[in-house]
């Protein structure tokens, strides 16, 4: 069972090792790492941690000390993890950065890694021979960023000769800088501590949430430089002591069918994905392919990340109804880096609960329950937050407001990190004494948190509040839309608030396109479409996750750069 | 495989996965161009590799544009008969 005492992610690794070490499942708890070939490397946290000392003093021989931060760009989760550990066990903050995936942009890739080792002062890049190309372009542009050291290198290199002990690392120290890729454009370094940390995963993976259990198998594809993928899977599940199963993202990517073979096939319990993964699983699961798959094992299938769909939870659902899943496993959930991870959980085992709101009121911000079926806005909760925890919705001038009133999203309690590395004036105009203020819009119901979008990106038209997230979805049921690629802001025109879409398509059928999104806008949310903007593929700004960036896209679009296809 | 077999089936594949037609694209079209995003497209590849038992690496793929380089990447990778 998880130690107790232990309070920071070393203490946590250690304890877990020896208490396996000396336990009868010697050897058969820990992490498997399957690579896109189908083999599979295996630590046990036993292993894991030896590993991970032998990792910290080579990176001490690097002449890095406590408190130095190190930026991970490694590819290979197995490596990433253990690079990750040695760091922490050195008492050094790692910086994991996403390494660059196959059809992106070069020069966005060049400029964020040059971005992030600046602002984490990164003595160290940490890379791999695979990834060493678009490391040497980074410092073509930057030279003199940082001491670049692949890996590989570094392991074949001789032991270090002289005996090195690991500093002490306390709940206090950093444990790593978790840098977001929120909707603006540069990212910010979270600061999360080891007290963040543990608290966090206690409590997501504790009594009041997941309530890990010895048998637990968790399965996961996301990928380990985000907090979902890497707290969900990685040190959370260390802190609480669970077999994990890790595939790389690329392997989902491929396949998105291999996500629940996989859980399938090792039986596994939990896993946690954003809303697409839902919608791609269910879009992609043909009936041949339910054929010898069996999902009753699954009791925590956790979604979060992005706004969560009623509609994709309840198709999912449905479609794998027959291979024994459960629809209550199915766990929405609210979270962000700030506050390490997770902020509130739906309650385990339970059925889905969704809001329907009046869709006129909740223009004025009420979330009025709607009385009949038109003019309706479906919310899926996202839960409670967790013992020792707070939640508040306040108004604009820093009022607490009452039950179904919509406002800002405040949060308080040990996962609340204590801002952005190096950055105090966006850490003071996100926390106030101890509140973290998410920038998120949402109301409670009764002891259920419904969120409804970004408070920055809230499109106000003649004094009416519009979530760009329903006008989007909206769109995206045009055909020849592209799901994920369409954006909806407002921009000043003439005096007034006007809206503007854009969406991604193809020249050829850009004006059929214009017509169609505006009737569909018309259709579903009574709004008189200011400018349809039909852009090339691929150009509309996106985070390293794959989200649209809102606020970037429309900066583009006042600025003139956004790619339209001429109409 | 000749050079046609290969195109046939990336437009077969790439209209199934992107949910459009593009059963008479080119050799000479841009991917970027053709309106499947980047996740679809590594679905694409993930699809030529299963069915033609090959593998092509992400760091690969970096680089490539036009539907024409694909093929000729895949082609590489076959067993040559």
């Amino acid at each position: 069972m998880t130690p107790s005492d232990a309070d920071t992610l070393v203490s946590c690794l250690s304890q877990l090792a020896r208490s396996c070490a000396a336990s009868a499942a010697a050897g058969t708890r820990g992490f498997h790492f399957r690579a896109l070939d189908g083999s599979e490397r295996y630590y046990p946290f036993e292993a894991l941690e030896r590993e991970a000392h032998a990792r910290a003093a080579r990176l001490a021989s690097l002449d890095l000390q406590k408190g130095d931060r190190i930026a991970l760009v490694i590819g290979d989760p197995a490596e990433f993890v253990l690079s990750f550990l040695g760091a922490a066990v050195a008492g050094v903050v790692p910086v994991p950065i996403y390494p660059r995936a196959s059809f992106k942009a070069k020069n966005a890739y060049v400029e964020t890694v040059s971005h992030i080792v600046k602002a984490a002062g990164a003595k160290v890049l940490l890379t791999m021979e695979a990834s060493k190309p678009v490391i040497d372009e980074v410092l073509a542009h930057h030279p003199g960023l940082c001491r670049i050291v692949v890996l590989e290198d570094l392991l074949n290199q001789a032991p270090p000769q002289s005996q090195w002990t690991p500093p002490r690392v306390d709940a206090s120290d950093l444990c790593f800088l978790q840098f977001t890729s929120g909707s603006t454009s540069l990212p910010k370094g979270v600061m999360v501590t080891h007290r963040n940390l543990v608290a966090n995963a206690r409590a997501f993976l504790g009594p009041r949430g997941i309530d890990r259990r010895d048998e637990d198998i968790a399965v996961t594809w996301l990928p380990l430089y985000h907090d979902m993928g890497l707290i969900g899977f990685v040190l959370g599940t260390i802190v609480c002591n669970i077999t994990t199963v890790l595939m790389p993202t690329e392997a989902f990517g491929r396949r998105p069918n291999l996500w629940l073979e996989t859980i399938a096939k090792v039986g596994g319990t939990i896993t946690f994905a954003p809303n697409f993964a839902y919608g791609l699983a269910t879009k992609r699961a043909r009936d041949k392919d339910l054929e010898g798959l069996d999902l009753s094992t699954l009791r925590v299938a956790g979604c979060g990340a992005e706004p969560i769909n009623p509609r994709v939870m309840r198709e999912f659902a449905a479609r794998f109804a027959s291979v024994g899943f459960r629809a209550p496993a199915l766990m929405p959930a609210y979270g962000m880096a700030e506050s390490t991870l997770a902020i509130t959980f739906h309650d385990r085992d339970a059925p889905l609960l969704t809001d329907v709101v009046d869709a006129e009121r909740m223009k004025a911000g009420e979330a009025k329950p709607a009385s009949g079926s038109e003019g309706t806005l479906e919310l899926v909760s996202c839960g409670h937050p967790f013992p020792g925890h707070e939640l508040k919705i306040v108004s604009e001038q820093g009022q607490s407001l009452g039950d179904r009133q919509v406002g800002e999203i405040w949060s308080r309690g040990p996962s609340i990190t204590a801002g952005y590395y190096g950055n105090p004036e966006a850490s003071a105009a996100a926390y106030t004494d101890g509140w973290l203020h998410t920038g998120d819009l949402g109301y409670m119901s009764g002891e259920n948190l419904y969120v409804c979008g970004r408070l920055k990106d809230l499109i106000i038209i003649r004094g009416a509040n519009f979530y760009p997230q329903d006008i989007e979805w909206a769109v995206a049921e045009v055909e020849g839309v592209r799901r994920d690629n369409v954006v909806a802001f407002s921009v000043m025109r003439n005096g007034e608030e006007s809206l503007v879409i854009s969406a991604e398509g193809n020249s050829t059928d850009a004006a059929n396109l214009r017509t169609a999104i505006a009737t569909k806008v018309m259709e579903t949310v009574g709004l008189t479409v200011g400018h349809v903007a039909v852009v090339k593929v691929g150009s509309l700004p996106k985070t390293s996750s794959g989200k649209v960036q809102r606020r970037r896209t429309k900066a583009m679009f006042e600025a003139g750069e956004l790619e339209e296809h001429p109409v | 495989m000749t050079r046609p077999e290969l195109l046939q089936i990336f437009r077969t594949t790439a209209s199934e996965i992107a949910e459009k037609d593009l059963k008479n694209i080119e050799e000479t079209r841009v991917i970027a161009e053709l309106g499947i995003d980047s996740l679809e497209l590594l679905e694409v590849i993930g699809s030529l590799e299963r069915d033609l038992n090959v593998r092509i690496p992400d760091d690969q793929l970096v680089g490539i544009q036009t539907v024409g380089q694909l093929i000729t990447l895949v082609a590489d990778k076959l067993p040559k008969s």
